[in-house]
Formats: C-alpha cells, sequence, structure tokens
C-alpha cells in the first residue's frame, strides 16, 4: 500500500476522538483510517509468535460514508471481542459501494482505550486535488 | 456558528435561541447557563449542535441544553429534547451510544472517622471484587439465554439471581426495567458482547467512588434520602457496556435509510431517526430498553460486589457499614412520558442525552418515600472533585421537562488534557489531597484530570438558580476507582 499520499491527524474535540484521514484514493483512505482507529485505541502488546491469520471479508453499503463505518466496525468488533489486529493486504471498492478485502490478523494481548463507537457525524468524504479526504469522530 | 449575542435572554440562567435563528429549526433552542459558563460553550460545537437536534420531525417545546453540555456527534452532550408520541420520532443519536449510562448513590450510617483506618483495605477488596479496565469483564461468562433474561427483566433478573433487594428495585428508576423489551430485537453480536460484561465497571469516566457526605443543605431531605453529614456514601457510574455501544451502531445504521423512505431531512446523518410509531421506530424502543435494562442489572450486580467487598473488610469490626441504594438514575436515555408542554398535556418521548431526570414533589413514577420531597437527583462531579446529590422541583416539571444536568462537563479535549497534564502528577496531587486513586491507566487519568471538566460547583449552582433542582447534600471523594 502507498503510504505517502494517505495518513491521518488527531483532531481536537471536546469529549470524544476525531481523525483527520486522506488518501490518494477511496481504499487507502480506509487503510488509513483503519489505522487511525487501531492508533487512537493504543495498542501496545502484540502476541509473540502467534502465527498471523487470513480472511476475507465482503461488505456492502448505500454509500461510501456507509461503507467506510462497515468496515472501521468490523475491525472495531473484531479487536474488542477477539483481540485481533487486522491489518490490510488487499483492498477493492466498486461503484456499487461494495468493498472487498484480504485482511492479515494478528493476535493482540491489550489495548489502551475502549472506542465505543465510530460515529457518522458530520461524515462525509469529500473528493480533493489529490485524491479523498474525512474526518471520522469516534465516541469515547 | 452560533454566537452569544444570538442568545435572548429569559431569566436569570435561562437563555434561548429562537426559532426564527435558523429556516429548519422546529422548536427554540433553551439554554440554562450563567455568562461565566457561556464562555465554555461558546468554545465548541455545543450550540450548533442543539440547533440541529432542534430540526428532528414530531419535536414539542423546546430543545434544552443544560449548563454541563459540550460537543458530542449529532445531539449536544446535556441536550433534552421532546417528540410528540407516537408520530413524533426517537433518534438513537440523540440517547447516546452507551445507553442508559447512569449513576448509583448508596449510604451507609457509618462515619468516616469509624471508617478512617479501613478505607485503603476498602479501595483495594472494592478494586478486586468490581472488575473494572479496558477489555475487562465481569466474574463470569453469561450464556445468551442469561444475556437475554437480564435484557427482559433488568434488575428484577438481578433481584431473582439474589444480587438486589426490594428496596434497591424501588429506588432505581423505573423500577430498573423498562416494559417493552424483546431481545429479539437487538443483534447476535449485542448480545455476544452482552454475555462477558455483566457486572463490569469499563473504562473512560466510570468510576466507583467511596464519598463523605459533606455537607448537608437540605435536612429533612437528607434525612429521608439517609444521608448524614460526616458518613460514608458510595458512587458507581457506568452503562451497558459494549451491548448499548453494538445496539446504538447497529440502529444508527439501519436507519439511515429509513430516513429517506419517511421523507426526513436531517442537518446530520448522526441524527438519524424513526417514527416511534414505525414499525423501525417500535424496534429501536425495544433495543434501547433491552441495553437500559442491562445497564440497571449492570450496576445493580457491581452494588452486590461493593456491598461484599464493604462486608470482607468492615464485617465484626464496625457497625452500620451496610449499604442501602438512595437512587439509581439514568442519564443517556429515552422515555415515553406525559409533561405539559404549551399548556397542555402531552405524552412524548424524552431524549436525555448527558441529562438526568429531575421530577419534582409529588411525581407517580418516585417511590412513595421520595413522592413529598422531590427526585433525587445525582451530578457526579469530575474525578477528585465534589459530587451533589439534589432533587427535582416543580419548577422543573415546568420549565426542563422534569430534567437536570448530569456532570460537570468537559470543557478540554482529550489529546489537549494528555499533552498538558502527567498521569503520574495528577495522581500524587490527589493522593496529596487524601484521595486514593486506583486507575487502569496514567493516560486514562490524565484525560479525565479535574482540568478538563467544567467547575461542577457552578454547574450545580446554576441549576440551583435556574431552580429546577434544589441542594441537598455535598459529597467530598475519599477513594476513586477508574477503569
Amino acid at each position: 500500500m502507498n503510504t505517502k499520499a494517505s495518513g491521518f491527524e488527531e483532531v481536537a474535540h471536546t469529549a470524544d476522538l476525531e481523525i483527520k484521514v486522506w488518501g490518494e484514493n477511496l481504499e487507502s483512505l480506509f487503510i488509513a483510517a483503519a489505522e487511525g482507529m487501531f492508533q487512537l485505541s493504543g495498542i501496545e502488546d502484540y502476541e509473540e509468535g502467534f502465527s498471523a491469520v487470513r480472511e476475507d471479508i465482503t461488505l456492502d453499503a448505500m454509500d461510501y460514508e456507509g461503507l467506510l463505518i462497515l468496515f472501521l466496525e468490523e475491525l472495531l468488533y473484531r479487536l474488542t471481542e477477539d483481540y485481533m489486529l487486522f491489518s490490510v493486504e488487499k483492498l477493492t471498492i466498486n461503484e456499487h459501494f461494495s468493498l472487498k478485502a484480504r485482511l492479515r490478523g494478528t493476535q493482540i494481548r491489550s489495548y489502551q482505550r475502549d472506542i465505543k463507537a465510530v460515529t457518522y457525524h458530520r461524515l462525509n468524504i469529500q473528493e480533493t486535488d489529490s485524491g479523498y479526504t474525512v474526518n471520522v469522530v469516534f465516541d469515547i | 456558528m452560533v454566537s452569544i449575542s444570538d442568545l435572548k435572554y429569559i431569566r436569570p440562567c435561562e437563555w434561548e435561541i429562537p426559532r426564527s435563528y435558523r429556516s429548519d429549526m422546529r422548536v427554540p433552542v433553551r439554554i440554562f447557563a450563567t455568562p461565566e459558563l457561556l464562555k465554555d460553550v461558546s468554545r465548541d460545537k455545543s450550540l450548533d449542535q442543539a440547533l440541529n437536534a432542534a430540526t428532528l420531525p414530531g419535536l414539542v417545546g423546546q430543545v434544552m441544553v443544560m449548563p454541563d453540555m459540550h460537543q458530542g456527534y449529532g445531539f449536544p452532550i446535556g441536550g433534552v429534547a421532546a417528540t410528540r408520541y407516537p408520530d413524533g420520532v426517537i433518534s438513537p443519536g440523540g440517547i447516546g451510544y452507551d445507553i442508559n449510562c447512569g449513576v448509583r448513590l448508596l449510604t451507609s450510617q457509618l462515619t468516616y472517622q469509624q471508617a478512617r483506618p479501613y478505607l485503603e483495605d476498602l479501595a483495594e477488596a472494592l478494586n478486586r471484587s468490581c472488575p473494572s479496565g479496558v477489555g475487562t469483564g465481569g466474574h463470569r461468562q453469561f450464556s445468551i439465554k442469561e444475556v437475554e433474561e437480564v435484557c427482559r427483566k433488568g434488575s428484577a433478573w438481578a433481584r431473582s439471581a439474589g444480587f438486589a433487594t426490594e428496596q434497591d428495585l424501588r429506588r432505581t428508576e423505573e423500577g430498573g426495567r423498562i416494559p417493552g423489551a424483546d431481545p429479539r430485537d437487538i443483534s447476535p453480536r449485542a448480545l455476544k458482547r452482552g454475555s462477558g460484561q455483566v457486572g463490569s465497571l469499563g473504562a473512560g469516566n466510570h468510576f466507583i467512588e467511596i464519598d463523605l457526605i459533606e455537607r448537608v443543605f437540605d435536612p429533612q431531605a437528607a434525612r429521608v434520602m439517609g444521608l448524614e453529614e460526616g458518613n460514608l456514601a458510595l458512587q458507581i457510574h457506568c452503562g451497558s457496556r459494549g451491548l448499548g455501544h453494538q445496539v446504538c451502531s447497529d440502529y444508527v445504521k439501519s436507519l439511515q435509510s429509513t430516513v429517506e423512505r419517511y421523507g426526513i431531512e436531517l442537518p446530520d446523518r448522526a441524527l438519524v431517526c424513526a417514527p416511534l410509531d414505525s414499525p423501525e421506530g417500535k424496534a429501536y424502543l425495544s433495543a434501547m430498553a433491552c441495553a437500559a435494562n442491562y445497564a440497571f442489572a449492570n450496576r445493580q450486580v457491581l452494588s452486590h460486589h461493593a456491598r461484599e467487598a464493604f462486608e470482607s473488610v468492615l464485617a465484626g469490626r464496625v457497625k452500620d457499614w451496610q449499604l442501602s441504594l438512595v437512587y439509581d438514575v439514568a442519564h443517556n436515555i429515552g422515555k415515553i412520558e406525559t409533561h405539559l408542554i404549551d399548556g397542555r398535556e402531552q405524552e412524548v418521548c424524552v431524549h436525555r442525552k448527558g441529562a438526568t431526570r429531575a421530577f419534582g414533589p409529588g411525581a407517580a413514577d418516585l417511590p412513595s418515600e421520595y413522592r413529598e420531597i422531590g427526585q433525587p437527583v445525582l451530578v457526579p462531579g469530575s474525578m477528585g472533585t465534589s459530587s451533589w446529590v439534589l432533587h427535582g422541583t416543580e419548577a422543573a416539571m415546568q420549565r426542563s421537562l422534569g430534567s437536570c444536568c448530569h456532570g460537570a462537563g468537559r470543557v478540554m479535549s482529550r489529546s489537549q488534557a494528555k499533552k498538558t497534564i502527567w498521569g503520574e502528577d495528577l495522581h500524587w496531587e490527589l493522593e496529596s489531597r487524601g484521595i486514593t486513586i486506583l486507575a487502569g491507566s496514567m493516560a486514562g487519568l490524565a484525560e479525565e484530570a479535574p482540568a478538563a471538566y467544567k467547575d461542577i460547583d457552578a454547574v450545580v449552582d446554576t441549576v440551583v438558580q435556574a431552580g429546577i433542582t434544589e441542594p441537598v447534600a455535598r459529597l467530598k471523594p475519599l477513594v476513586v476507582i477508574k477503569g
């Protein structure tokens, strides 16, 4: 994945956590958003000697914003329920708001922060000169 | 962005943004705040979020915001909004992800002086018996069938499982059980997330605290509530854990398409909603009741474990260590209530998001012992600062839909708090003030630093000056357990 043209940064929010995410295409935007969420979760301890698992997921939504929420929620659910940290090996998003991903999961021992939810608050994926950008607010 | 000059003065501590301010508003916004607190408000987007909330279909009266308001997602925290029942809407985002996050207060007849030598032991025992922290569940795994039972029955489940007394149920809002909870309306994921977390505190701003009843302001009401100056009390603040978060996430997602079907236009997708009498609205009401009941049961099981901790440390050493429940209030919830609005009695769905019910004297929903004084209102302060016990008033019934503030309210972002405050320094400072702190993480502690919150005394002073509550007692923290 190309990280040069994608990334995220934390934006001040009084009570919750907000990140600004950018990517040169939708795929890199989604991946950067996931990385941002995992950073906010404060994952420090990886389980050593654990052979990584691969999983394929398919998600469908009504629009790209809905798809981003589904994608992040899926990763968050697996983190909090199964202590699995997933990275994305392959990701494709089509114009029918369908996402296919090949994920690589690693077992973690702990994380530092409970994220209650990924919110729809002012969620709006915007096209820019260099790709896409979106702000995501997480309820803490 | 709304500026303070846009506000119309109504009476001391009460301001209004008229409906004419924005063309899509259906009702005005009423703000309870002092000029001083308004300065904090204007620093974030809470008022703009209140204006957005004022666009929901079927709203009646006014959208209200309490002095502890701060920016949330969709609705502001500290918001109260009533929609006509049954043709108005219900909005999951107007209730929050932590459905029935709430607080309960238990009190004892044990004096601080008697308890003092045992406080460290009590802190340790509470920390052991009441699981807390990120990713930490309850003492045992529940089957899905059991979780469904908890969702259906709430505190009544806890009573049948030996975790509650009859008095506990009577002194819990709604008797600890909201009717109409059908677990078929919540997802398998929500149930699964709930299976390991019954009787667990969680993290974030949730806490268990041993307090000293420092000062009584209303001796008669305090006597009825069993609060005596110099005695020990205990607060528990938590909610419906992963089950509630999942319920809200599921419905905010599924209702995205519903709004279009019902022709509802919204300024923010976090406000999605459905008519209360639609299949979608009914399903959410039922799902919300499931999560609310889970939260009531959760706080009840934690109370049981706290009582066990007190017994293990104090029994045989001192007398009067027993903890009796004063009251349990929800501060993230939607309730079907009847209020006098615009001169007539109306059945409405009151959304309280970071706001506490504060029914005045005579309200039929109150246990008989509180009917004369009004509902106990519990307003916890930020970590290391005072908490307040208040009671509801007739003015609250007339002017704030029987509602009041729920806490101090944040003013500083978490990242800013972590940048400016070291958890270790804060820990030292609180310990040096005689407060024992047991916290899951130092970074988490810094995020919850008192400096990141408004002054609780100023917030309480505002709702008292506004007349929507009366002070009963102030509590001072002695032991704080944070996730």
